[in-house]
């Protein structure tokens, strides 16, 4: 029974051991591949078209409807003790430091992770990827280098589009339907903020994009088991990912608000 | 020096063992044939050649270099010189025809749009098929996408060709369309191939030399007219096409008499 327990941790211990040891490895694998030659510029261009122009809808409708929801809630809060002004203030600080960052992440985790799983995964169970090695091609360079590097530029990218969406969900509640003044949540809206904050922001999104592109990625090339396997991957995908980018947002919280 | 040496190679997933001390030799411009029941490993012999297995024991050599002990970077220049074609052509499916054909010239060569054109063209016209370029392979038939797959093969102009099944799953006219494909590119292009195939007219057809392998083990490996007359009973039975005998390991289920 004792013995029983320690062999299924022990075989839980060095499970785990081997897949992050595995994701790590070919984490570290595609970093060193991003400055090998052959550049691919026209699937680069078409991985900024799909990770970053095709999520504009889904990051507006996003940020719009979070930020407006959370300047009702703020609105709601402050009136408790007629300290509705404070709302906005408190709308910027949330919008830059958390919501938009965040929000964009795990959008863009099930958005382009998913589907990054689910065509390497496809790729994987109909032998595509071998046949990529079979024509000298290294699939990490060719497949995982230009998802990380479009995912790493164009999430900061859409965080800045969602803290200013950000600015205008709250605008169209705390002005339109509370009544505040425009000039005075203006100004109230970037009170608490410094410049740190939205490199804050940015290093985040920087963060989460590197996390939705490897683990996209890797989940899709570790595919096995047909359309079981693919059918699982895009899952396991955003899962992993959402987790490490609510884990890493904690961590990367606390190191750079010291 | 043989262009293949395959010397005892060993490969097992967990328990079962699927290539249990093989040994071949492929010479330059032959053409070996590798016969075998579903599951026999055939296509890890493959898989093994191309380095995308790593044998147990035993190893690959081509043209002298063992696969298992090169750089990434030493593999991938040995693997320009073999095409492989696979089972289900494993085209890439987001592209065109044309771009899967074309997809190693413009990773591997030097060469301008007009000059690529014109190579996909001579590698669609040795298979076959014209007009296509522009088809997407869901739009192509079983068939067609195998002549994609060969004629990706071939575009790189390898030394070696390696198929993997090609006429699996197909009717008997395109089996003999694609039969007669192999026999044309080795008459033509002179190439070293080791085709996998449980089709026994085009076997015969285009092999210099054929292999059985039997439960992981090679047990047989000569010319055409020497295989037809082995005495050894799996082979004939292979021969025959009937299931009684020793080549299957579970028994098959009695034959019904006609009424």
């Amino acid at each position: 029974m004792v013995l029983t327990f320690f062999d299924k941790a022990g075989t839980g211990v060095l499970r785990a051991a081997d897949t992050f040891g595995d994701f790590a490895v070919l984490a570290g694998r595609t970093f060193a591949a991003v400055f090998k030659r052959p550049f691919d510029g026209k699937s680069l261009l078409n991985q900024f078209q799909s990770v970053g122009v095709n999520s504009i809808p889904v990051v507006v409708l996003t940020s719009l409807a979070v930020s407006m929801v959370f300047a009702v809630q703020l609105a709601f809060g402050f009136r408790q003790f007629q300290a509705e002004g404070l709302a906005s203030q408190v709308e910027g600080l949330a919008v830059m430091r958390e919501l938009a960052p965040v929000i964009t992440g795990l959008m863009l985790a099930g958005r382009i992770g998913s589907a990054m799983a689910a065509e390497l995964g496809t790729m994987q169970v109909t032998e595509q990827i071998d046949a990529l090695e079979c024509l000298a091609t290294d699939p990490i360079h060719y497949l995982f280098v230009p998802r990380l590097l479009a995912s790493m530029l164009m999430v900061p990218l859409l965080t800045v589009v969602s803290v200013y969406i950000g600015y205008w969900g709250g605008y169209l509640i705390l002005v339109g339907v509370e009544g505040q003044s425009a000039y005075v949540y203006g100004n109230e809206f970037y009170k608490l903020l410094a410049f740190r904050d939205l490199r804050i922001a940015l290093y985040k999104a920087l963060v989460f994009g590197m996390i939705i592109a490897l683990v996209g990625c890797w989940k899709g090339y570790r595919t096995q088991g047909g359309a079981e396997g693919v059918g699982h991957a895009p899952t396991s995908s955003v899962v992993t990912s959402s987790l490490w980018i609510l884990i890493s947002d904690f961590f990367l919280t606390k190191l750079l608000l010291v | 020096m043989a262009v293949i040496d395959v010397v005892n190679l060993s490969k097992a997933f967990g328990p079962k063992v699927v290539l249990s001390k093989v040994n071949l030799q492929v010479q330059e411009g032959e053409s070996l044939v590798v016969l075998g029941g579903s599951g026999s490993g055939k296509t890890v012999l493959l898989r093994n050649i191309m380095g995308l297995l790593t044998p147990d024991s035993g190893h690959v050599a081509v043209e002298g270099q063992i696969i298992a002990g090169l750089s990434r970077e030493e593999l991938f220049k040995v693997r320009q010189s073999i095409g492989m074609c696979f089972q289900m052509a494993a085209l890439f499916d987001s592209m065109t025809v044309f771009e899967n054909v074309a997809f190693g010239l413009r990773r591997h060569e030097k060469m301008t749009e007009n000059e690529i054109q014109a190579r996909v063209e001579e590698c669609l016209a040795m298979v076959g098929l014209k007009d296509t370029n522009k088809l997407k392979p869901a739009e192509l038939s079983g068939g067609m996408k195998r002549r994609v797959g060969f004629a990706r093969a071939i575009a790189l102009k390898p030394k070696l060709l390696l198929f993997d099944e090609p006429t699996t799953g197909l009717d008997p006219v395109m089996t003999d369309v694609i039969g007669r494909i192999i026999l044309d590119l080795k008459h033509e292009l002179g190439i070293t191939s080791i085709t996998i195939t449980h089709d026994l007219k085009s076997a015969f057809e285009i092999a210099d030399r054929i292999a059985l392998l039997f439960r992981g083990e090679c047990i047989a490996c000569e010319t055409p007219e020497a295989f037809k007359v082995n005495p050894h009973p799996v082979i004939q039975q292979f021969l025959r096409g009937d299931a009684d005998g020793p080549f299957l390991q579970d028994p098959p289920p009695p034959k019904r008499k006609s009424a």
